[in-house]
């Protein structure tokens, strides 16, 4: 679990702001009285973290792509450089 | 991306929109994986998937002539993949009945006594049910949200590009950002008091 200091000044470079703006103090100031909104944060990174390694975006069903060739009607140009290496 | 030329995403671009076959296949080979696993996740079945990603590419090949440069091609790309997508969701009865979706309560988090996280045991991901569980959650989603938390969170897209691909303020893409984390947060902490995941 990252502390609070960290959390803080990781919620102000998502904001986009200076970490001595007046939100960034404000957000420090809030999670020093409460320390449940930092662990509030945490949890929701995690979530965001946990959903993306179960989508795994690298794959894509062979059948999938021969009819999505077929159907535009030009070559898979990776089957092409295969074969030519081949 | 699957890149596997020297030619930048630019130089693509140009030859495919003169008709060089070999530029459009290399465009497609690039973009047919987040395509598909984007249908998928819109849609949450393999053929609508399937159906997406064809039309997507077939008016990608037909209209490419007409990709001005004024925002990426892949933002082109995803906001017509998107707009198949979500006319495809809305020919269809909702799976799900009506969700609550509130931001999160402030005071009541601070008040609170949580308990931490511990971080994730990622091989519980690859078990069947685990994912099936996640895979449930993020389908409960109204619609509205589940498309910004997909193309923001899942497929990196930035707050201005996905604005432009759902035509929202950059405002609204983040509050429905953040009750899409919220939401998805609730519900897996449920998930996992209940059946004891981590």
């Amino acid at each position: 679990m990252k502390n609070n200091s960290e959390l803080h000044k990781q919620i102000c470079e998502y904001l986009g702001c200076d970490l001595n703006s007046e939100p960034c103090k404000q957000i420090q100031d809030h999670m020093a009285k409460y320390p449940n909104c930092g662990v509030y944060v945490d949890k929701v990174k995690k979530t965001v973290n946990l959903y993306k390694t179960i989508d795994n975006c690298d794959d894509i069903p062979e059948n999938v792509c021969t009819k999505l060739f077929t159907s535009l009607n030009i070559d898979d140009v990776s089957k092409s450089d295969k074969e030519s290496a081949g | 991306m699957e890149t596997k030329t020297q030619l930048t995403e630019e130089e693509l671009v140009a030859r495919a929109q003169k008709g060089d076959h070999q530029a459009l296949s290399q465009l497609v080979i690039d973009y047919r994986s987040r395509i598909y696993h984007l249908g998928l996740r819109l849609t949450g079945n393999e053929q609508d998937a399937e159906d997406m990603l064809q039309e997507a590419f077939l008016i990608m090949v037909k209209k490419i002539h007409q990709f001005k440069g004024n925002s990426s091609f892949y933002t082109w790309l995803y906001r017509i993949a998107v707009n198949i997508g979500l006319r495809k969701l809305k020919s269809k009865p909702l799976k799900y009945q009506h969700v609550s979706i509130d931001d999160p309560d402030i005071e009541y988090i601070s008040s609170i006594e949580t308990a931490e996280w511990p971080t994730f045991d990622f091989n519980q991901v690859s078990q069947k049910h685990f994912r099936k569980k996640l895979d449930q959650l993020i389908e409960k989603l109204p619609e509205i949200y589940r498309t910004v938390f997909i193309l923001r969170d899942l497929h990196e897209l930035s707050t201005e590009d996905t604005s432009k691909i759902l035509q929202i303020t950059p405002s609204n893409t983040k509050i429905r950002l953040m009750r899409a984390r919220n939401f998805l947060k609730e519900e897996l902490e449920k998930l996992v008091d209940k059946e004891g995941l981590i």
